[in-house]
């Protein structure tokens, strides 16, 4: 930089504190999405929902910001887009103050992929999870559909980061102006000849108004979604015979973990049952299987319900050997399963604590150590 | 304390422990009941000394995966044993556990399954007989 250059404070604060929050945020929604263990659901629930708040901020700050975070001042039409795209190949970029044609429409798409993906994400906690607001709104299917979207949006959203890094990078070295700095310190240089304009003030006021009035009306939207109740739970009354005679040599499985079929398989067959006699007083063993009937995996629509219902063929009521449950548990090594606190695999609650709703969240796993 | 508290206290008390040692002895005139029951089928005095033996011993007439009743239950009567599906059970012997053996139609049932499981039969009455005694007297 010559002395003759000027500088200028482009990047107003909340502008930086939204974007670095924003790069902490989708990092670790991104990590604890692709890497971490299951239990850090929570986190990654808790990283969706920071990133809405700060997309919604952005959007209001997009209206009453400082100038050059403005929305309106960084539309550019299509030719000069393409001007500008033209400029790159030719290494020959010109210096915009603000974003440029090509660094705006990566916000755009960012904000966009960000939007989709995590309404794609609220959708699934509802769906597959019967959690969150949308847990009333959307059924199982819906949560199914959308857990593959979700995925593909996020590997979408990777590599628009990457674009969007590398962008930098190549902007920084052709017009040699940093711009990592620049988003840091807010200042951006005024080239040599381009006259200093006279940017607008921020209306934090404004803005805030707006944002408390979005707030409210979001929450309460929201809030309205979240009062329906979960889609696919049923009330389900307890039947004390199920649960002392079923309950004796392990924890009592929900029903919903089996389909009607492998119920009455399994009642019919109680003299060999995983190789012990498991018999019961012919009464209580009819009042059992009605139960189990009323109550079977047909009869809602969660994850478990949906998932454990394709039976394995060899022990069809067996149901650690159905294939979903196969291939979840397929990581874990069979030391695992034989430390005493877990006490096998047909030992669910150990580590899944709240199996015995029916439930097997993410958050809720906690394998014991020993 | 004055004397209304004291009164008050004493009645209390005397409620309680009375409560706890009334369940303890029907607890155990229970149980005596079920062993008397099954003495009298078998038609001869009941041995613990035998009752150990059985509890203890590896048999493996039964189903491959139950050789004994120690599979399940402790390896000592006075010891918490687990389930081949991970739930504990607690000790057998009755100093351990007062609530053992005071309902006649759980401990058929068991009988009646664990014998199978083990012996890979019914348990005759005498056996059941010196397995309660050997268990009460431990
Ligand atoms: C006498 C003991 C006993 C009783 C009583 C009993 N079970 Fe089981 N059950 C077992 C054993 C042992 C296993 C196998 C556990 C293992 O593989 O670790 C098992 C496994 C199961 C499984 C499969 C678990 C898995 O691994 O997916 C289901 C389902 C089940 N039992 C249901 C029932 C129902 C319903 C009843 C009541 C009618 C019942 N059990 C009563 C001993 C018992
Ligand atoms: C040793 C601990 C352990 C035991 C025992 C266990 N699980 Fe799991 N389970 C896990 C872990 C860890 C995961 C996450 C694996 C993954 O998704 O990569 C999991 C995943 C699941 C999932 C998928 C959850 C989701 O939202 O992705 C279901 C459903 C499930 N288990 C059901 C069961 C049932 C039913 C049993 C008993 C028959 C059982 N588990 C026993 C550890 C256990
Ligand atoms: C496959 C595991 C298993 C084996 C083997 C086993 N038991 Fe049991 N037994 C249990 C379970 C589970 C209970 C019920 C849990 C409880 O009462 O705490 C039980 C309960 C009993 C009871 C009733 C206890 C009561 O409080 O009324 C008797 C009696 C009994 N067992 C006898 C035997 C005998 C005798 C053998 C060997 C011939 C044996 N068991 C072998 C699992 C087993």
């Amino acid at each position: 930089m010559t002395n003759l250059e000027k500088k200028l404070r482009v990047w107003d604060l909340p502008t930086r504190i939204f974007h670095w929050s924003l790069v902490a945020m989708v990092g670790i929604g991104l990590t604890t999405g692709f890497i971490s263990p299951e239990w850090w659901m929570g986190i990654h629930i808790w990283a969706g929902y920071g990133t809405v708040l700060l997309v919604v901020f952005r959007l209001v700050w997009g209206i009453f910001g400082s100038e050059f975070s403005r929305i309106e001042t960084f539309v550019f039409t299509p030719h000069e887009i393409i001007a500008h795209i033209r400029e790159l190949i030719f290494l020959r970029p010109r210096h915009y103050i603000g974003h440029n044609p090509a660094g705006a429409m990566m916000i755009f798409a960012l904000l966009f992929f960000l939007i989709a993906i995590t309404v794609s994400g609220l959708l699934v906690l509802g769906g597959e999870e019967n959690q969150g607001p949308l847990a009333g709104a959307a059924n199982y299917r819906i949560g199914d559909m959308a857990s593959e979207i979700h995925l593909v949006l996020a590997f979408i959203l990777l590599t628009l980061i990457g674009l969007h890094i590398i962008g930098v990078f190549i902007e920084t070295r052709l017009t040699s102006e940093n711009l990592v700095k620049s988003m840091i310190d807010g200042y951006k240089i005024i080239p040599q000849g381009q006259s200093s304009p006279q940017p607008r003030p921020s209306r934090p006021m404004a803005a805030a108004t707006f944002l408390l009035a979005f707030t409210i009306l979001a929450g309460s939207v929201l809030w309205a979604f979240s009062t329906m109740p979960p889609s696919g739970i049923i009330q389900m009354s307890k039947n004390s015979d199920y649960t002392t005679e079923c309950g004796d040599c392990h924890e009592v499985y929900h029903p919903s973990l089996l389909p009607k079929a492998s119920w009455a398989k399994l009642m019919a067959g109680l003299e060999d049952h995983f190789g012990e006699d498991a018999s019961i007083d012919q009464d209580l063993s009819v009042n059992i299987a009605s139960y189990l009937e009323i109550y079977a995996a047909e009869a809602w629509d969660t994850e478990a319900s949906n998932r454990f219902s394709r039976v394995s063929l060899k022990a069809p009521y067996q149901i650690s050997a159905t294939p979903y449950w196969q291939r979840k548990h397929n990581d874990i090594g069979d030391d695992v399963f034989r430390r005493a606190g877990v006490g096998g695999e047909a030992h669910c609650s150990s580590c899944h604590r709240d199996a015995s709703i029916g439930h097997f969240d993410d958050q809720k796993i906690k394998i014991p150590v020993n | 304390m004055n004397n209304l508290n004291k009164t008050i206290f004493i009645a209390t008390a005397t409620i309680l422990l009375g409560g706890v040692s009334i369940s303890i002895v029907s607890a155990n005139s229970a149980r005596d009941a079920i062993i008397e029951g099954f003495v009298d089928e078998a038609g001869m005095e009941a041995s613990a000394e035998r009752g150990k033996i059985l509890f203890e011993s590896n048999i493996g007439d039964g189903k491959p995966d139950t050789p004994s009743c120690t599979t399940c239950h402790g390896a000592t009567a006075l010891k918490t044993g687990m389930t081949r599906a991970g739930k504990v059970i607690e000790p057998m012997a009755v100093s351990k556990n007062p609530e053992r053996f005071i309902d006649l139609k759980k401990v058929s049932k068991w009988f009646r399954r664990n014998c199978k499981s083990v012996l890979g039969r019914e348990c005759t009455p005498q056996e059941k007989a010196d397995f309660l005694t050997y268990m009460k007297s431990k």
